[in-house]
């Protein structure tokens, strides 16, 4: 991470102007154990009280971190019921990093974000649809495949 | 624009800016070798 993917000039930038970065050795206690750490990196998401959202474990590629952090930066919003905001973060993924491997899982959370926010379940179909067309062998696909139905 | 990461070290420290700039932490658990 530090030779490649934490020097790249656009991954400084988006950390810089959408997140705190903090780091912590592996071993340092009692944060290694209070988030049972294994095995690095372990990159974490934390929402403003410190409530973990998001974790991913090993190397990320500059065009898989950003993804990943949009995605982390979704669930969070998402798991805290600010639907706007998780949509926000999940249509900037889409948008920008349609074939990174944090695609499939945005499209499913994207449904259902807008399901939770309008009540009306035509938006999972379209997140079945969307992922058996783009990632048919995604688990996020099979996670989708009863919306099919509605 | 920064030319590099300012990563925070204190986990009190960063939650503090976390809700001062209302942002999420990216919290990088790392072997320092």
């Amino acid at each position: 991470m530090d030779a490649v993917t934490y020097p790249d000039a656009k991954v400084i930038r988006f950390i810089t102007e959408n997140m705190i970065p903090l780091r912590i050795a592996f071993d340092a206690q009692p944060l290694s154990t209070d988030f049972n750490i294994k095995w690095t990196p372990a990159l974490i998401t934390l929402d403003v009280d410190g409530k973990e959202h998001h974790r991913t474990v090993g190397f990320l590629a500059p065009e898989e971190l950003i993804p990943s952090l949009l995605l982390g930066m979704g669930k969070s919003y998402f798991e805290t019921d600010r639907f706007d905001k998780a949509l926000g973060s999940l249509e900037k993924l889409l948008e920008e990093y349609p074939e990174s491997d944090s695609a499939p899982e945005a499209l499913y959370l994207r449904g259902v974000c807008r399901y939770k926010s309008t009540h009306d379940p035509k938006p999972l179909k379209e997140a079945y649809d969307q992922l058996n067309a783009a990632h048919p062998s995604s688990e996020w696909t099979k996670r989708a495949y009863p919306y099919r139905l509605l | 624009m920064a030319d590099n990461i300012k990563w925070e070290t204190d986990m009190d420290a960063a939650m503090a800016l976390a809700r001062a700039q209302n942002k999420p932490v990216l919290l990088d658990f790392f072997n320092p070798g």
